[in-house]
């Protein structure tokens, strides 16, 4: 069994891990504004495109959402039926977030790794690329992204089962991210 | 009944409960489908083979191009939000069209038509413009019940006035289901639609209900105008008021005249408008001295959560459709609506119907995600057009989100209301505008038209 001290240390250090992840991702989607714009603004000014252009900011939008889906999880930014949560109180959430994620998300989770690292791995071993003539190089590589959703998913997954533990067991929750009250909207 | 159809209902009751206990509907979806899938396998109701079909499903969603669009109108959105452009507007067209009886009425319906395409996601509209222009109101001697209910009809518009991220998305939907369903029909010349006709579809009955919201305000203010007086602002003088209308509302207005104008005119994709119209807005931050790092690093936080949100549920959803249609549920949902009394309409009808019921408890992205892909084959089975069945689709959610008592915007006008403001005031305050929507529901039912002529003339 893990001491107390330990897991409040983990789970503290994972919702540090995603933070910063997500502080940096949430970069990209600057990014994929303005290289969306500049692609367009080349195709229609200049006549100017390339698949690989193209595929540039769709890749960058699926890397978007698929790393960020851990630092939403920290957030509480995923949505929920609320009628009844709102008023829940802070040990039925507890419960409700607890369960949830040990019956739901965790499963959902390993079903997703198990089945997607077949087709990330043969990807990989041929150093795959994209199937468009002109495409990208590094198929592979945006493709496991699948992936880093699966791992920083169950980190944080792993984050949220401790902290509603604490909950539960009446501790003193380890401090949640700093800017977690603000929501996700 | 066969052991595959009990499991099918047993997992859709399941994952009612689940969501409604409150955990996030993502992995509700997910977790569920994971759950029924074993037990169905272990009971031999269910191949596994499905799941292979996994990450080939989340890799088209990743690299779905149309869907881009999703965050760039996102970011678009909370950029006028955080640069107070969006408060700006609001504020100077009430002082404008304050003057008139119900003026300030309209300018919250016109505002919430112009921050439709940036604010379709969620109650963001119904609170910006609830704690904008609700103490306004209040101070000009609104009825509460009047106020309370343009707010939230106005909030709403933002689910079918395109380009909203809402259409996009069903939109999106509509798209993959109308391709299979004619394959399946052997028909293989089919017409080309895409999220394009469906803003383009939605443009005239969006606007029609703009129309008729203002028709009623104009109306009520002549009869009753104890509820919707004549409000003016002290200190401002006329001639300052024309410089600071054209300061706050030609920018976003252009903005959004563009970006729209762009997508149906045909010069540019949805996902090339919203990419404009995120540089527009950063532009007109920059322009109003609002850009600077901590806006643009809560900016592009706040769609990156977002937009992971949208597609956590679409992730979620397609998990649950792969074990659904394992289970030979979709098969079952297909007999269903096509053994209904009365055809097409009645499946229709049930359609429209569980939608609504949905509208209660879920947001326009999961009931599309989740519905759209199990119902639309069936239904285009008929000979219908898509974008008339998206815009009619759309419309229904619009009308249940304001339905009292489950409807979100409800909920949101009461979360940024004072507490004088009796929930009954806002049910009642609604109840006009509930009508009209039913009304306009009915009238494009029966004329179709008024969805499919704008796509086909810009053919």
């Amino acid at each position: 069994m893990i001491s107390e001290g330990t897991s409040a240390a983990i789970v503290r250090g994972i919702d540090r891990l995603n933070e910063r992840v997500g502080r940096v991702i949430s970069w990209l989607s600057l990014f994929l504004v303005l290289t969306t714009f500049s692609v367009a603004v080349l195709r229609y000014g200049f006549e100017l495109g390339w698949i690989w252009l193209q595929e540039i900011y769709v890749w960058m939008h699926g890397t978007i959402i698929m790393v960020a889906a851990a630092y939403t999880l920290l957030h509480d930014g995923h949505v929920r039926v609320d009628i009844f949560y709102r008023s829940a109180s802070v040990r039925v959430k507890a419960w409700v977030d607890l369960i949830g994620t040990v019956v739901l998300l965790i499963p959902m989770l390993c079903v997703i790794a198990r089945v997607s690292w077949p087709y990330v791995a043969l990807s990989w071993s041929r150093l795959e690329e994209s199937p468009e003539a002109g495409g990208m190089y590094g198929l592979y590589l945006f493709k496991s992204t699948i992936l880093v959703f699966c791992a920083l998913m169950a980190l944080q997954a792993i984050a949220c089962v401790g902290r509603n533990a604490f909950i539960l067991m009446d501790r003193s929750a380890p401090d949640i991210a700093p800017d977690r009250s603000q929501g996700a909207v | 009944m066969p052991l595959n159809e009990i499991l099918s209902i047993i997992m859709l009751l399941s994952i009612c409960v689940a969501m409604m206990a409150g955990f996030p509907v993502a992995f509700t979806l997910g977790g569920m489908a994971v759950i029924f899938s074993f037990i169905g396998w272990s009971l031999g109701a269910f191949d596994m083979i499905f799941f292979h079909a996994i990450p080939s499903r989340f890799f088209g969603i990743m690299s779905n191009e149309v869907l881009v669009a999703v965050p760039l109108f996102v970011f678009m959105g909370v950029m006028l939000e955080r640069s107070r452009i969006a408060e700006d507007l609001l504020t100077t067209m009430g002082q404008c069209f304050g003057r008139v009886r119900g003026g300030l009425a309209i300018s919250v319906t016109l505002v919430g038509m112009l921050l439709a395409a940036s604010t379709g996601i969620v109650g963001a509209t119904v609170v910006t413009m609830g704690l904008l222009s609700l103490p306004t109101m209040m101070r000009a001697g609104y009825d509460p019940k009047l106020a309370c209910g343009t707010i939230c009809a106005s909030g709403t518009l933002g689910q079918i006035i395109p380009p909203s991220i809402a259409l996009v998305i069903l939109g999106d939907a509509l798209v993959g289901a109308y391709n299979q369903a004619q394959l399946a029909k052997g028909n293989y010349l089919i017409e080309p639609f895409s999220v394009i006709d469906l803003f383009a579809g939605a443009m005239l009955p969006g606007l029609m209900l703009v129309g008729l919201f203002i028709l009623w305000l104009v109306v009520i203010a002549f009869f009753k105008p104890k509820v919707a007086p004549a409000y003016y602002e002290e200190g401002v003088k006329a001639s300052d008021l024309i410089v600071r209308i054209a300061k706050a509302l030609l920018p976003p207005s252009f903005l959004v005249v563009a970006v729209l104008g762009s997508i149906l005119g045909g010069l540019a994709t949805p996902t090339e408008a919203a990419a404009f119209g995120g540089v527009g807005a950063i532009l007109l931050a920059a322009v109003k001295r609002q850009l600077n790092f901590s806006v643009m690093q809560g900016v592009v936080r706040s769609t990156t959560r977002i937009s992971a949100m949208v597609f956590a549920i679409l992730i979620g959803a397609s998990l649950f459709s792969l074990t659904f249609r394992g289970l030979g549920g979709d098969k079952m949902v297909h007999e269903f609506l096509a053994n209904l009394p009365g055809g097409f309409t009645g499946a229709m009808v049930v359609v429209m119907l569980i939608m609504f019921l949905l509208g209660f408890v879920l947001d326009f992205i999961e009931i599309v995600f989740i519905v759209v892909p199990l119902v639309a084959p069936a239904l285009f089975l008929a000979d219908i057009s898509p974008v008339w069945l998206g815009v009619m689709m759309a419309m229904n959610l619009q009308t249940s989100f304001l339905t009292p008592p489950f409807g979100w915007a409800l909920f949101y006008i009461r979360g940024v209301a004072p507490d004088e403001i009796r929930t009954a005031d806002i049910y009642r305050g609604v109840i006009p505008f509930v009508a009209i929507q039913l009304i306009s529901l009915g009238v494009l039912w029966t004329n179709p038209w008024l969805a499919e002529w704008l796509p086909r003339m810009l053919l």
